[in-house]
C-alpha cells in the first residue's frame, strides 16, 4: 500500500513502547495514581491500542493473556503473528496494514469482531474455529473469487460483512450473491439489506441454495445418527456388555482360527455350525440383557448414593453457613461497639468475651464438620458394600454364562472330532461322496493331523471366550474401585477445604480483633 | 303398566288380609277397559273414591295440622326476606291450548297413573298418596312427568348443574308448602314459575330439573320428606358457602426415591427419660385443654340446636337426584332447589323418598325409608325396590331369578307378548321455556337478595344495580344473634378501577382490597388501615405487568420493603429504614405536604440472586448502605462448598462528588475477607474501582427509592379520586347498557325507519284527487266511499281507454305515411336515382319496425288493462279509508 510515511523507518514492538501504550490507555486520575503505584501486570490489561506506529512484525504480545480488544491498525505488518496467547481477545483490529494471508487465528476462538481492512489478502480462509465471529470487515482487499463468500457460511452468528473495494465488488451479481448465500447476514457493505434484494436472491439461488442446504441437512442428519449409535455403544460399554447384542463373539472366535473354514467343509458341519452360532448367541443375548439391567441398577444406586449425600453436605453447609452468618452479623457490632469504646478495662473484658465467642464458634464449626464426616462416613461404607454386592452378583451370573459358552464348545468339539474321524474313516475307504477341495483334502492325510486341527480350532475359540470374560471382570472391577476411591478422595477433599476455611475465617477474626486491640493500645 | 301392579298385587297378596276390597274389582274392571276408550266417568268415580280415602287418611294428621298451624303463625317471616315482585298475573286465554286440555295421548296417561294410584293405594294403604297428577295453572289435571321440558338455553353458565341450580335457587322465591306434611295438589307449569318468580318446591325441583335434564344430566324430581331447615329454607343454622375456605390439598407426591443413604441424624445427648417426662406432661396439658375445648363445643352446640321439630319425618320436600353416568357425573347426588346446593344421597337432611320421576317414566320407591335415605340404591332397574309406571321405556327390567314369581308372571307374559306396543310418555304441554337477557342478569327477584347463614349473611345483587358495583356482600359475625361483624366482605363487578373484591376487618380496621389485572402500576392487592402515605400497608402488584418487575411493597411509619421477581439484575429484596423526620421549616409552619421534607434514609438492604454467569465471589449477594454512617458493605454469594461468604467493606471517602482528586483512597478505607487464602488479595486499584462504582449504585438506588415514594402517594392519590367518584365499566358488547352502542343501534333503527317513511310516502296515493274533490273529510260515509271507490275506477278506466286510443291513433298515422310513401314509390319507380331508392328502402323498414312496436304495445295494454283495474280495485279494498265500507 501506499503510506505516506514510507519513509520512516519500521519499528518493532518492544518493552518501552508497551510500557507506555498501557499507561497512556490504562486508568486515569486518582485511579491511575494508584495503579501506577502498584504497578500494572501486563496479563490484567483488557484493552491494548498500537496504531499508527509504523509496527512491521507483531510481537511480544504473549504476556498479555487478558486482552479482550486488541488494535494494530495503520500499520505495516506483513504477516500476522504472535497472537496465539491472546485466546480471551473478542475485538482484532487489522485494518490498514500490509497482510497477504489470513493465518494464526486459530487459537482466538472468542473474536467476534474482526477488521481485515485495506490489505492485500486475495482469499478468505484459515479461519474454520472463529465459530463466534459477527462482525467481518475485509474490504478494500484483493478478493476476485465469489467462492470465497461461501466460506463464511459457517459462521452463524455473522451479521455484518463488509467486502467493499474489493474485485468481486464489480460483479453484476455480487450483492444478490452474498445475500442468498449468507441468508442471516444483516448488514453488507455499510448499508442494511433491503428485502427486494433478498428476495431476488432467494429466486435467483433457489435451486443452488436448497441443494447445498439439503447436503447440509443430510450431513447433520449423518453426525446425528452417529452421535446416537456412538452414545449407545457408549452405553453398552458401560454396562461392560459392549458388542454382545449379536454374532460378534462368535465371529471373533472363528475369525482367527485358519482351520475353521476347512473343517466347515466337511459333510454335517455346516448344519451344526449354524445350531453352535443360535445357540451361542442367544447366551450372548442373556449376557447384553443381564448387563443393561444390572447397568440400570449400578447407575440408579450411584445416583441415589449422590443425591443422598448431596443433600446431607448441603443440609449441614446450610447450617453452618446460618451459625456463620449470625456470628459475623453481631461481630460486626460488636467491632463498632469497641471501636467506639474509651475505657481501656472495659474494652478488655470485651475482648476477652468476644475471644471466648470466637473460640465456641470454631468448636461449633468442627463439631458440625466432624457430624458430618461420621455420617458420610457410614454411608460411603452402606455404599460400598452394596455396590460390591451388585458386581458381584453381576459377575457370579456373567460367569455362569461364560462356562456355558465354554461347554457348548466342547460339546461343538466333541461333535466335530466325531464328524471328523467319521470322515477320515470313510476318505481313508474311499468312500466319500463329496468332492473335497484339496487342501482340505491335505487335512486327512492321517488321523493326527487331523484331530490336530480341530483341537487347535478348539483351543482358538476357548481362548477368545476366556478373554472376553477376563476382559468384562477387569473393567467392572476396574470401575467399581475406581469408583470407590473417587468417592473417598472428594470426601476428604471436602474436609480438608472444610476446615481451612474454618481456620481461615477464625483467624481473620481474631486478627481483627487484635487489630483492633493494637490501635487502641497505641 | 298397570299390568306389572296386578302382578305385584299377586306378590303382595299375603299382605293383604281379607277378601279382596271392592276397589280392587273396580281395578280388575278398570283394566279390562281398552286403554283408547275414555271412560271419563269411571275416571271420576275412581278419583272421587280416592279423594274420600285420602280424606280419611288426613284426619288422622289433622291435629299435627292445627299444631303446625300454630307453628306457622308464631314463625318469624323466612329468613330471607325475598323482594316479591308480583308480575302480572296473565289471563288464561294467552295460554297455549296445550295448558287448557288434555290430548288423547295425555289421556290416556292420566287414566293408566290413576289405575296405578288405585292400585297403589289398595296395596299399601299406610302410605300417603303419591302426587301423579296434580292440576295446573289453569286446573287441569297434568301427569307430573309431562310437566317437566328438558330445555337447554343458550347460557353457558346453565350448561352446569351448579349454574342451574344457582340460577334457580336465586332466580325464584319459595311459597312454602301448606300444609307443610301434604304435597300440594297444585303443580304449575316452569313457564309459569318463571313469569311469577315464586313456586313450591315442587315447582323449583321441576324447574330444576328441566334444565338438567336439557344440559344432558341424568336427573329426576324426588318427591320425599326433609328435615325443617330445608323445607322452609332457613339456612341461619349452616355455614355460609362462600366461607368454605378451599382447603386446597396439596398432595405434596413426596418423591418415592429410595432414601436409601439418608444420613442418620446426629446423635441425641439428651436424657431420654427427662424428654419422656416432658412429653407426658406436655400431652397431658394438651388433653386438657382438649377436653375443655370439646367442654366448650358441646356447650355451644347445645346453645345453638334447636328446637325439635314436632312433623320432624312428615314435612313433604321435594328436590332434584342426579343420577352418575351422564356428564361425567362420578357419583349419584341430590341438590337442594331451594339453596341451590349439592347434598351426598347419603345426607341425613332428606328423611325419606315417596317416589321419583323424570319426563320419561315414574317410579315409586319400594325401600325401607325409616332411617333416611343413606342406605338407599337408585338402581331404578331394579322393580323389588323401584317400582315403575311405564314399562320398557329405556330401563331394561332385571328378571329376578325367582322361580315362583316366574311361574306366576308366566301367564302375564304370554299376554304381554300379543301386545308389544309400548306406551311411551307423551310430549311436555309446557310451552318452551324462555329466560330473558335480562332475567339472566338481574337473577333475584328485584336484583337483590338476602341469605342469612350461621354468624353470617350474604346479600346478592344484581351487577349494575348498584351505582358502586357491589354484587355481592358477606358480613360475618362473632355471635349469634348477628349483632357484632367480624368481617365484611365486598365483591364488585364492572368496575372502571377493576377492584374486585374488598374485606374489611371490623377489629383491626384492616381493609384489603383485590385488583383485577389492568391498573395503572399494575396493582392487585392492596392492604391498609387509611389511604395517608407513610403509614402502614402492603400493596402487592402483578409483577410480570411491571417493567422493574415489583412483586409488593410492605410500609411502616418508618420501614419500607420491596420484594422483586425475575429481574435480569437478579436483584429480589430492598429495605429501606428511614430516620426521624427532620423538621427543615420553622417552627411555625407544619409540614403538611410530605413531598416538601423527606424522610432522611439511613439503610438500604438489597439483596440479589445468584447470577450464574459470574463467579460466586464476585457475584453480590447483598449490598449495605449504611448512610448514617457512611458506609457500604457488599457480601458476596457463598461459594458451591462454602459455609463463609466472601465481602468487602468500605467507608465512603469525604467529599465524594467533588473532584476525584481530592479524595484520596487509602487501604483503610476498605476492609475485605477473601474466603481463599491462598488467593491474592485484591488490588488497591480494584478495590477503589469498586467503591466508586458503589457510590454511583448508591445515587441510583436513592433515586429508585424516591420514584417509590412517589409512585405510592400517586397509587394512593388515584385510589382516592376513585373511590370518591365511582365509575362502572360497560363492555362494547353489552349492547343493553353501553351509551354509545345503544345511541348507535337506535340511530340505526330511526334511519331505517325514515327509510321506511320516505318509501310510503312515494307510493301515489290514488285517491288524493277525489278526497280533494270531496273537501279532504276527516272519514267518509258509507255512500261517499262508494262514490269514491267507482270514481276511481272510472277515472282508471277513462285513462286506459285514452291511452289505447293514443296508441291505436299512432299506429293508423304510421300505417297511413307508411302507404302513401308506397304509393309514391310506385309511381316514381321508373325515375328515381340509386340514392331515392336506397333512402326509400331505409325509411321502409324504419317504419316497419316502428308500426312493429306499436301492434306490439297495443296488444300488450289491451293484455293488461283489464289487470291494472282490478289491481286497483283491490287496492282500493284494500285501502284504509275504505276498508270497513266496501267489506
Amino acid at each position: 500500500m501506499n503510506r505516506l510515511f514510507d519513509t520512516a523507518a519500521p519499528s518493532v514492538i518492544d518493552e518501552k513502547m508497551l510500557q507506555k501504550a498501557v499507561e497512556e490507555q490504562g486508568p486515569q486520575g486518582q485511579a491511575g495514581r494508584l495503579a501506577k503505584k502498584e504497578g500494572i501486570q501486563y496479563n490484567e490489561v483488557i484493552q491494548l491500542c498500537l496504531e499508527l506506529r509504523n509496527i512491521l512484525k507483531i510481537g511480544h504480545l504473549w504476556e498479555f493473556t487478558s486482552l479482550t480488544k486488541l488494535q494494530l491498525n495503520n500499520n505495516i505488518i506483513e504477516k500476522i503473528q504472535g497472537l496465539e496467547k491472546l485466546t480471551n481477545l473478542v475485538w482484532l483490529d487489522l485494518s490498514f496494514n500490509n497482510i497477504e494471508v489470513i493465518e494464526g487465528l486459530d487459537s482466538l476462538v472468542k473474536l467476534q469482531n474482526l477488521s481485515l481492512f485495506n490489505n492485500r489478502i486475495s482469499v478468505i480462509e484459515n479461519m474454520d474455529t472463529l465459530e463466534n465471529l459477527q462482525i467481518v470487515s475485509i474490504g478494500n482487499n484483493l478478493i476476485s473469487q465469489l467462492d470465497n463468500v461461501i466460506y463464511l457460511r459457517k459462521f452463524k452468528e455473522l451479521y455484518t460483512l463488509n467486502l467493499a473495494g474489493n474485485p468481486i465488488c464489480q460483479e453484476e451479481n455480487y450483492k444478490i450473491f452474498v445475500a442468498a448465500y449468507l441468508s442471516d447476514l444483516v448488514y453488507l457493505d455499510y448499508r442494511l439489506l433491503d428485502e427486494q434484494t433478498r428476495e431476488k436472491a432467494g429466486v435467483d439461488y433457489q435451486y443452488a441454495l436448497e441443494e447445498m442446504r439439503l447436503n447440509e441437512l443430510q450431513e447433520q442428519k449423518e453426525m446425528e445418527a452417529q452421535k446416537i449409535t456412538e452414545q449407545e455403544l457408549q452405553l453398552h460399554k458401560d454396562a461392560f456388555v459392549e458388542l454382545l447384542n449379536g454374532p460378534h463373539l462368535f465371529d471373533s472366535m472363528f475369525a482367527d482360527d485358519a482351520d475353521a473354514p476347512k473343517l466347515a467343509c466337511l459333510p454335517g458341519v455346516t448344519t451344526l455350525l449354524d445350531s453352535y452360532k443360535t445357540q451361542l448367541v442367544a447366551l450372548c443375548m442373556q449376557m447384553f440383557e443381564a448387563g443393561l439391567t444390572q447397568h440400570a441398577r449400578r447407575q440408579n444406586e450411584v445416583e441415589s448414593f449422590f443425591s443422598c449425600s448431596r443433600e446431607a453436605v448441603a443440609d449441614n453447609q446450610q447450617k453452618a453457613a446460618q451459625i456463620a452468618a449470625d456470628f459475623e452479623r453481631s461481630r460486626r457490632q460488636v467491632i463498632a461497639e469497641m471501636q467506639k469504646a474509651t475505657d481501656t478495662r472495659l474494652l478488655e473484658a470485651q475482648a476477652s468475651k468476644y475471644s471466648d465467642e470466637i473460640s465456641q464458634l470454631c468448636d461449633t464449626l468442627m463439631t458440625l464438620e466432624l457430624q458430618l464426616v461420621d455420617q458420610l462416613e457410614d454411608i460411603i461404607k452402606d455404599f460400598e458394600r452394596n455396590i460390591s454386592d451388585l458386581v458381584g452378583g453381576f459377575t457370579e451370573y456373567i460367569q455362569g454364562i461364560f462356562a456355558q459358552c465354554r461347554d457348548l464348545e466342547n460339546h461343538h468339539h466333541e461333535k466335530l472330532l466325531e464328524i471328523a474321524v467319521a470322515t477320515l474313516d470313510r476318505v481313508a475307504k474311499n468312500e466319500l461322496e463329496e468332492d473335497l477341495p484339496d487342501d482340505v483334502r491335505m487335512l486327512f492325510v492321517d488321523k493326527d493331523t487331523l484331530i490336530n486341527a480341530v483341537s487347535a480350532s478348539h483351543d482358538t475359540h476357548l481362548l477368545k471366550i476366556d478373554n472376553r470374560e477376563d476382559e468384562l471382570m477387569m473393567r467392572i472391577n476396574s470401575w467399581m474401585s475406581a469408583l470407590i476411591k473417587s468417592i473417598q478422595d472428594e470426601e476428604v477433599k471436602r474436609n480438608r477445604k472444610r476446615i481451612s476455611e474454618i481456620h481461615n475465617y477464625v483467624d481473620y477474626v481474631k486478627d481483627q480483633l487484635e487489630e483492633i486491640l493494637l490501635e487502641e493500645h497505641q | 303398566m298397570p299390568r306389572r301392579l296386578q302382578q305385584c298385587a299377586c306378590r303382595y297378596g299375603n299382605h293383604v288380609n281379607g277378601p279382596p276390597p271392592p276397589q280392587a274389582c273396580k281395578m280388575e274392571v278398570l283394566l279390562e277397559v281398552e286403554p283408547e276408550l275414555e271412560e271419563a266417568e269411571l275416571l271420576q268415580e275412581v278419583d272421587e273414591k280416592e279423594e274420600e280415602e285420602e280424606g280419611g287418611e288426613d284426619e288422622g294428621l289433622s291435629e299435627l295440622r292445627e299444631l303446625e298451624e300454630t307453628l306457622s303463625r308464631v314463625r318469624i317471616a323466612p329468613s330471607a326476606p325475598h323482594l316479591l315482585v308480583q308480575k302480572a298475573e296473565v289471563d288464561q286465554s294467552e295460554w297455549p291450548v296445550s295448558y287448557r286440555q288434555n290430548s288423547t295421548q295425555e289421556k290416556l296417561l292420566l287414566a293408566m297413573a290413576d289405575s296405578f294410584r288405585c292400585q297403589y293405594a289398595h296395596l299399601y294403604p299406610d302410605r300417603k298418596p303419591l302426587l301423579l297428577c296434580p292440576v295446573n295453572e289453569s286446573g287441569v289435571q297434568k301427569f307430573v312427568s309431562t310437566t317437566l321440558r328438558p330445555t337447554l338455553l343458550p347460557y353457558p353458565e346453565l350448561y352446569h348443574w351448579q349454574g342451574c341450580a344457582s340460577f334457580v335457587s336465586d332466580f325464584l322465591s319459595l311459597e312454602p308448602l301448606d300444609p307443610p306434611v301434604d304435597p300440594p295438589n297444585k303443580l304449575r307449569s316452569p313457564t309459569w314459575v318463571l313469569r311469577t318468580q315464586r313456586g313450591t318446591c315442587f315447582e323449583f325441583s321441576t324447574l330444576l330439573c328441566s334444565l338438567l335434564l336439557g344440559a344432558g344430566y341424568n336427573a329426576y324430581c324426588v318427591s320425599g320428606y326433609a328435615v325443617k331447615e330445608m323445607c322452609l329454607l332457613n339456612q341461619s343454622r349452616q355455614e355460609c358457602p362462600l366461607l368454605k375456605t378451599q382447603v386446597k390439598e396439596k398432595l405434596e407426591e413426596q418423591k418415592q426415591d429410595v432414601r436409601k443413604y439418608s444420613v442418620k441424624p446426629p446423635r441425641d445427648l439428651q436424657s431420654s427419660f427427662e424428654h419422656r417426662q416432658e412429653e407426658k406432661r406436655q400431652e397431658d396439658t394438651r388433653i386438657a385443654l382438649l377436653s375443655k375445648q370439646k367442654e366448650a363445643q358441646r356447650l355451644q352446640e347445645e346453645r345453638e340446636r334447636p328446637s325439635p321439630d314436632p312433623l320432624l319425618g312428615l314435612r313433604v320436600h321435594c328436590w332434584v337426584l342426579v343420577l352418575s353416568g351422564n356428564r361425567e357425573v362420578p357419583e349419584n347426588f341430590f341438590i337442594d332447589p331451594l339453596a341451590g346446593r349439592s347434598y351426598p344421597t347419603t345426607s341425613e337432611k332428606f328423611l325419606g323418598i315417596e317416589s321419583i320421576w323424570n319426563h320419561q317414566n315414574y317410579w315409586v320407591n319400594m325401600q325401607d325409608c325409616r332411617f333416611g335415605c343413606a342406605e338407599m340404591t337408585y338402581d331404578l332397574a331394579d322393580p323389588v325396590k323401584w317400582e315403575y309406571l311405564l314399562c320398557g321405556s329405556n330401563q331394561s327390567i332385571l328378571l329376578i331369578p325367582d322361580m315362583k314369581k316366574q311361574q306366576e308372571a308366566e301367564k302375564e307374559e304370554d299376554e304381554e307378548t300379543e301386545e308389544p306396543k309400548v306406551f311411551e310418555m307423551p310430549p311436555s304441554w309446557v310451552s318452551k321455556i324462555h329466560i330473558s337477557q335480562e332475567d339472566m342478569e338481574s337473577r333475584c327477584p328485584g336484583g337483590a337478595k338476602l341469605i342469612q347463614y350461621r354468624k353470617a349473611t350474604v346479600e346478592k345483587f344484581a351487577p349494575y344495580l348498584l351505582k358502586d358495583g357491589l354484587v355481592t356482600r358477606l358480613t360475618t359475625y362473632d355471635d349469634l344473634e348477628c349483632t357484632q361483624p367480624n368481617t365484611v366482605r365486598e365483591w364488585y363487578k364492572h368496575r372502571h378501577d377493576h377492584l374486585d373484591e374488598r374485606e374489611l376487618k371490623k377489629a383491626t380496621n384492616v381493609t384489603v382490597e383485590q385488583f383485577r389485572p389492568g391498573r395503572s402500576y399494575a396493582l392487585k392487592c392492596h392492604r391498609y388501615i387509611t389511604l395517608v402515605p407513610e403509614t402502614e400497608r402492603q400493596m402487592d402488584f402483578y409483577s410480570h405487568a411491571r417493567a422493574d418487575g415489583l412483586a409488593s411493597r410492605v410500609e411502616t411509619p418508618s420501614e419500607m420493603t420491596e420484594t422483586f421477581i425475575d429481574r435480569p439484575d437478579f436483584l429480589h429484596y430492598r429495605h429501606v429504614t428511614y430516620g426521624k423526620r427532620v423538621r427543615a421549616c420553622g417552627l411555625g409552619e407544619i409540614p403538611n405536604n410530605p413531598e416538601q421534607v423527606q424522610r432522611p434514609i439511613q439503610k438500604v438492604v438489597e439483596r440479589f440472586h445468584r447470577d450464574p454467569s459470574k463467579a460466586a465471589s464476585e457475584d453480590v449477594a447483598e449490598r449495605e448502605f449504611l448512610l448514617s454512617e457512611d458506609r457500604i458493605q457488599v457480601t458476596y454469594h457463598r461459594e458451591e462448598d462454602r459455609i463463609i461468604p466472601a465481602w468487602r467493606n468500605f467507608i465512603k471517602p469525604h467529599d465524594a462528588g467533588d473532584s476525584q482528586n481530592t479524595n484520596a483512597f487509602t487501604p483503610q478505607m476498605a476492609s475485605i475477607f477473601q474466603v481463599d487464602p491462598f488467593k491474592k488479595p485484591c488490588k488497591n486499584l480494584f478495590l477503589y474501582e469498586t467503591l466508586m462504582a458503589l457510590m454511583k449504585e448508591e445515587e441510583n438506588v436513592l433515586m429508585r427509592i424516591k420514584d417509590s415514594e412517589k409512585e405510592v402517594r400517586a397509587i394512593l392519590a388515584a385510589r382516592q379520586q376513585e373511590e370518591s367518584g365511582i365509575e362502572l365499566q360497560i363492555s362494547i358488547y353489552n349492547t343493553a347498557r353501553n351509551e354509545k352502542a345503544r345511541c348507535h343501534r337506535e340511530a340505526l333503527e330511526r334511519l331505517a325507519k325514515e327509510e321506511l317513511l320516505r318509501k310510503e310516502e312515494k307510493e301515489l296515493d290514488v285517491l288524493a284527487p277525489f278526497l280533494a274533490q270531496l273537501g279532504d273529510p276527516e272519514s267518509l260515509t258509507q255512500q261517499q266511499a262508494l262514490q269514491l271507490r267507482a270514481d276511481c275506477l272510472a277515472e282508471l278506466k277513462q285513462r286506459l281507454i285514452d291511452r289505447a286510443n293514443l296508441i291505436q291513433g299512432r299506429f293508423e298515422k304510421e300505417t297511413q305515411e307508411l302507404q302513401q310513401k308506397q304509393q309514391w314509390y310506385q309511381k316514381n319507380q321508373l325515375t328515381m336515382t340509386k340514392e331515392d331508392e336506397e333512402a326509400y328502402l331505409a325509411y321502409c323498414s324504419d317504419a316497419m319496425f316502428r308500426i312493429n312496436i306499436l301492434k306490439l304495445r297495443l296488444s300488450r295494454h289491451k293484455d293488461r288493462a283489464p289487470q291494472k283495474y282490478l289491481a286497483l280495485d283491490e287496492k282500493l279494498r284494500r285501502d284504509p279509508r275504505l276498508a270497513h265500507h266496501l267489506w
